[in-house]
């Protein structure tokens, strides 16, 4: 909650802190020199922070390109001896794996702390990926904090244990953690930072099986370590029958839950270090054990390896329920979406065999009620005045009036949304960054099959300097052609607007070295356009023409984010004439509430006419410039 | 009556449509890039304008004659009219087409007050562009006849949507009739225009238009020289580039013609105030069918100030331009039967028909 909080000197006091913010303390308090990150929910927050107190601390912190190059940048800061943080969302290990994989081998020096967010139930991320496996595959530890308070301790430990094993250390932290806010006790800060070196007798180096037996001597180290990690902890009776095995904010919710159904005898295993597992300490509770529950979220990553642990080790038979089962599932089904107390006991009801009734079902239908009328019913759009709004109307009504049946192959980022009616249902795939660009050069090459469809792919700008460069040199190289619209609105709208190469300033604000996005394409040799979006008509002659062209092209449609371009300013008044507005009549068919539909465009039933929502309307004026009557007014047009 | 559905569906969705651009702009659904129209998202009206104003959906030949001549048409081959003549410009347009005469009444209408500005199709062949003339240089920019499909009608929705009034226009026989039919005004009650919005209508001879692919032919065919005129003569289409002039065969541009065309009644324009062709003897001349007591009344006029020159059709010439109408609604007709319900081709009563069949026999005989 307060970045004052965060670089608060005195160590022993309680400040109300998110999770986020409790990862960049204790990141602090470890004495990190150098963070890097690029920018996704639910961790964009810990670099923000970071990069916003690198003046107080001696401190670099950087908004980085992509993952990868975040990792890297991180690591080399490890290699000199420093200490080192890097950040990303769960989709970020995947671009950054490569890397990741082989770091994992060479080893590091300074300590290194990866903090991968996870986000089950997708709430802002294309899916739930659960990123432990792959910490697993590529032999890297993995500490789950379950609390703010502990994303803090384990953040500062995560970089001890690091330099302990010479092995970067992950932080999964899960969007409840992330994003919860709690009072959290400080630590000492102003730990020495050491001078960074890196000399021509340093080498670190991924070659050879002999490293891979090394690589397994340190994970059996941390599993030791695991084994007496306050981390990890029990409570319950000293040698319990029934055991839940639980990790992250599962912890919370199953004892809440244990409380609900009044069980008792019940122990509760909390493993804070979730790989390596620590064999000893799993053993020992285990060992009376009749039944066991995980309490887990998405992937059964604990459940697996606990029950293979005990099919070795344990020769009496124990009875194991979890998502393999079927038994700890919520509402999508076992291993999808988020657990919470409620689904946790009629999980455990089930097992145990006891009367639990859902206060959830009925409760949350009358809280629903009740909070029905006030909530509106909104479905997910993008902002008023949004230009991305203005860009998939033009490029919709550019594909109609083509005529040829285009396809669009869509990307990651706001835009993502127009998959929805909010974007008119423009998108037709939908990966991973830069994967649009890849996936139209893909479909362009059909053309030797005889497939001739225009091809488009909208893409950010964030995402254009993150994945797209490679594609499209590979679609120039093999003249793919397709009409790439970049939908340019100067910043990582998504994340909470971090800049990128194409701005003018870095994350700590100090002045950039901007990267052109119209040079690139020049480097690389792609014919290109900049276009305003909000001028709709414009775009549309533009879209138009582009399509009937040949070979790999670029468009830029470039306006700034609305919600930044209105921030500290006095916006326009937007009102609907009531005289001119037809409305419903032929001419219109409430054109700008029930087609364009930006959020603030509302449709009066009783009146029969339109209106604006002021409260919401951000003042673009780009309804005003489509309704057919003129009859929508702009006042102190501002953008 | 229909809407925008019924529109897509029997009209545009099945390439019937010749961008005569009278829906484009009648609200925000209708769209036109290049010679293309289209509906880019259903308005969910039911009883829609676009419908009613369209030339290629329901429309009645001898309703139509009435409404704008006041009787029934005794010629079958070329429509009501009073007089036909020879005629040309005595100050002939840069780039006029033939005789100049269009671009010639037009300016002198526009001159004399008779209209307040003139919708024209002006940019050049392989760029035409509807464009608003309000002033005679205007117009004269507008000469020559460029043979692809241009939506030059939107020009009249926007217009109308500023209020002008006694407004003139050119247009291809589709274009003529779209007006006529937004001037009878069976269309939704909020959709009213003024008795006055259209002072002048100038119909153009037109037995077919050609699509877009024409311009990639041009291009290749001359490797982009700038084309200075394009005509289609008897001895096939032809251009005048810089360097020089080059002909093809009608059989290499026939892939090009717009389907819609084929399912066209009306060669001369039969609803305009006067219409306006070729002589197909010299280029120098146009042939003119005078039908409105105000087209004859602007012809009149300009032969007093010596605008334009005039002189008898020759007898010899009319059963040739007669036979050449009616040879063309006889392949509307069998195509019509072929594929019967197609939208496409006007309604003509049974009256009509016989009579039709009385000349057409007439003729070949
Ligand atoms: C598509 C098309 C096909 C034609 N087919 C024939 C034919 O088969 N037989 C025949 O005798 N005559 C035909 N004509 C008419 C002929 O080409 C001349 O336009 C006409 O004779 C008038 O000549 P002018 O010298 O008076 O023209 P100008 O004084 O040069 O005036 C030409 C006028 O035509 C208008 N115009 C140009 N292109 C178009 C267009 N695509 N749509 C609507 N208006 C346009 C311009 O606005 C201008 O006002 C056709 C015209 C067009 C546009
Ligand atoms: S001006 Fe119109 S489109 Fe822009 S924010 Fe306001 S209501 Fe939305
Ligand atoms: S687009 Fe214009 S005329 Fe149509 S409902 Fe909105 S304000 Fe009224
Ligand atoms: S013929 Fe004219 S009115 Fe009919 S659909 Fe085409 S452009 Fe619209």
């Amino acid at each position: 909650m307060s970045i004052a909080g965060v670089c608060l000197e005195k160590p022993g006091t309680k400040v109300a802190l998110t999770g986020n913010e409790a990862i960049a303390r204790g990141a602090l308090e470890a004495g990190v020199a150098y963070a890097a990150s690029y920018p996704g929910s639910p961790t964009a927050e810990v670099l923000g922070t970071l990069s916003r107190l690198a003046g107080n601390f001696k401190l670099y912190a950087e908004w980085s390109v992509n993952e990868k190059v975040a990792m890297e940048g991180a690591a080399a800061a490890s290699f000199a001896g420093l200490r080192s943080l890097v950040v990303m969302k769960a989709d970020g290990l995947n671009v950054a794996l490569d890397f990741a994989g082989a770091l994992a081998i060479s080893g590091c020096r300074g300590g290194m702390v990866i903090v991968l967010g996870d986000d089950p139930n997708a709430h802002s991320s294309v899916r739930e990926e659960d990123s432990r496996n792959l910490c697993k595959a590529i032999h890297l530890p993995v500490l789950e904090p379950s609390s703010v308070q502990e994303a803090l301790e384990m953040t500062r430990e995560a970089f001890s244990l690091s330099e302990d094993l010479k092995l970067p250390v992950v932080v999964r932290c899960v969007t409840r953690v992330c994003h919860a806010s709690g009072d959290v006790e400080l630590g000492e800060l102003n730990r020495p930072l050491p001078v960074p070196d890196f000399t021509r007798d340093n080498r670190v180096i991924t070659f050879g099986i002999q490293l891979h037996a090394l690589q397994e001597q340190k994970l059996a180290r941390a599993a030791e370590w695991a084994c007496h990690s306050g981390f990890n902890s029990y409570t319950g009776p000293e040698n319990p029958e029934r055991l839940v095995i639980a990790c992250g904010p599962c912890y919370m919710h199953a004892l809440e839950a244990l409380d609900m159904l009044a069980a008792t005898g019940v122990g509760v295993l909390k493993l804070g270090v979730t790989w390596p597992l620590p064999h000893q300490l799993l053993l020992k509770y285990l060992r009376n054990a009749s039944e066991v529950v995980f309490a887990e979220e998405v992937e059964p990553f604990v459940e697996d390896n606990v029950t293979s642990l005990a099919a070795m080790q344990i020769p009496r038979g124990i009875k194991f329920y979890g998502k393999r089962s079927g038994h700890v599932a919520g509402p999508a089904g076992p291993g999808i979406g988020e657990l919470d107390p409620d689904i946790l006991a009629s999980s455990l009801a089930g097992i145990f065999g006891v009367k639990y009734e859902t206060p959830g079902v009925s409760g949350r239908a009358e809280a629903l009620e009740l909070l029905g009328e006030k909530m509106p019913d909104r479905e997910l759009a993008f902002c008023a005045g949004c230009p991305h709004r203005a860009s998939f109307w033009a490029v919709r009504a550019a594909l109609e009036l083509d005529g040829r049946g285009g396809i669009v192959l869509g990307d990651i980022g706001c835009y993502t949304l127009g998959m929805a009616r909010t974007g008119y249902n423009l998108l037709q795939t939908v990966h991973c960054m830069g994967a649009g660009i890849g996936l139209a050069g893909g479909m362009a090459n059909l053309s030797r099959f005889g497939f001739d469809r225009p091809i488009v792919t909208l893409v950010g700008d964030s995402t254009f300097y993150h994945a797209a460069i490679p594609a499209l040199i590979n679609a120039r190289y093999h003249n793919s052609s397709f009409l790439c619209v970049v939908l340019d609105n100067e910043t990582t709208a998504m994340t909470g607007h971090q800049p990128h190469p194409g701005r003018s300033v870095t994350a700590m604000g100090e002045p950039a070295r901007t990267v052109r996005m119209e040079e690139l394409l020049q480097g690389v040799g792609l014919p290109y356009v900049v276009q305003d979006p909000y001028d709709v008509e414009a775009t549309i002659d533009v879209v138009c023409n582009m399509l009937g062209q040949e070979g790999p092209r670029v468009l830029i449609l470039r306006r700034t984010c609305v919600l930044a371009a209105v921030r500290g300013k006095q916006k326009a008044r937007v009102y609907v004439d009531q005289e001119k507005c037809i409305g419903d009549s032929c001419g219109c068919g409430r054109f700008c509430s029930r087609v364009f539909a930006c959020p603030a465009n509302v449709w009066d039933a009783a009146g029969g006419k339109a209106r604006i929502d002021e409260a919401v309307c951000n003042g673009c004026g780009v309804c005003a410039s489509l309704c057919p009557q003129g009859a929508i007014v702009v006042e102190r047009a501002v953008l | 009556m229909p809407g925008q559905e019924l529109l897509v569906k029997e009209i545009m969705d099945r390439g019937l449509c010749s961008s005569c651009g009278m829906c484009v702009g009648l609200c925000p659904y209708i769209k036109t890039a290049g010679d293309r129209v289209r509906a880019i998202y259903p308005c969910g009206i039911e009883e829609g304008a676009c419908y009613g104003v369209c030339p290629k959906t329901s429309l009645d030949i001898s309703e139509m004659d009435m409404f704008v001549h006041g009787r029934e048409r005794e010629d079958h081959a070329l429509g009501i009219y009073s007089g036909i003549y020879y005629a040309r410009a005595t100050a002939r347009a840069d780039g006029a087409q033939y005789g100049g005469i269009t671009t010639a009444l037009i300016g002198l209408a526009l001159r004399e007050g008779l209209i307040s500005s003139a919708i024209l199709t002006g940019g050049d062949i392989m760029n035409p562009r509807p464009v608003l003339a309000a002033t005679p240089g205007e117009v004269n920019s507008c000469a020559g006849s460029k043979y692809t499909g241009v939506p030059t009608l939107l020009e009249l929705n926007r217009a109308a949507g500023r209020g002008l009034t006694g407004i003139g226009l050119v247009g291809r026989p589709c274009q003529v009739a779209a007006v006529r039919k937004l001037q009878r005004g069976k269309l939704p009650p909020e959709r009213t225009y003024s008795d006055r919005l259209v002072g002048l209508m100038l119909g153009l001879f037109c037995f077919w238009s050609l699509s877009s692919e024409l311009y990639g032919f041009l291009a290749r065919e001359t490797k982009g020289e700038e084309i200075i005129k394009m005509d289609i003569p008897l001895e096939g289409p032809g251009v005048l580039t810089k360097t020089g002039s080059r002909r093809w065969r009608v059989d290499e541009i026939r892939p090009f013609i717009n389907k819609s065309c084929n399912y066209c009644f009306d060669s001369t324009s039969e609803w305009a105030d006067l219409s306006v062709g070729s002589t197909e003897q010299d280029p120098g001349w146009n042939t003119l069918l005078v039908r409105s007591g105000q087209g004859r009344d602007l012809v009149e006029l300009a032969a007093d100030r010596g605008v334009l020159e005039i002189k008898d059709y020759p007898a010899g010439r009319l059963p040739v331009l007669r036979k050449a109408a009616l040879n063309k609604k006889m392949r509307v007709l069998a195509l019509a039967e072929k594929e019967p319900g197609n939208g496409g081709c006007p309604a003509i009563p049974d009256k009509y028909l016989r009579e039709m069949n009385v000349q057409w026999g007439g003729i070949n005989r």
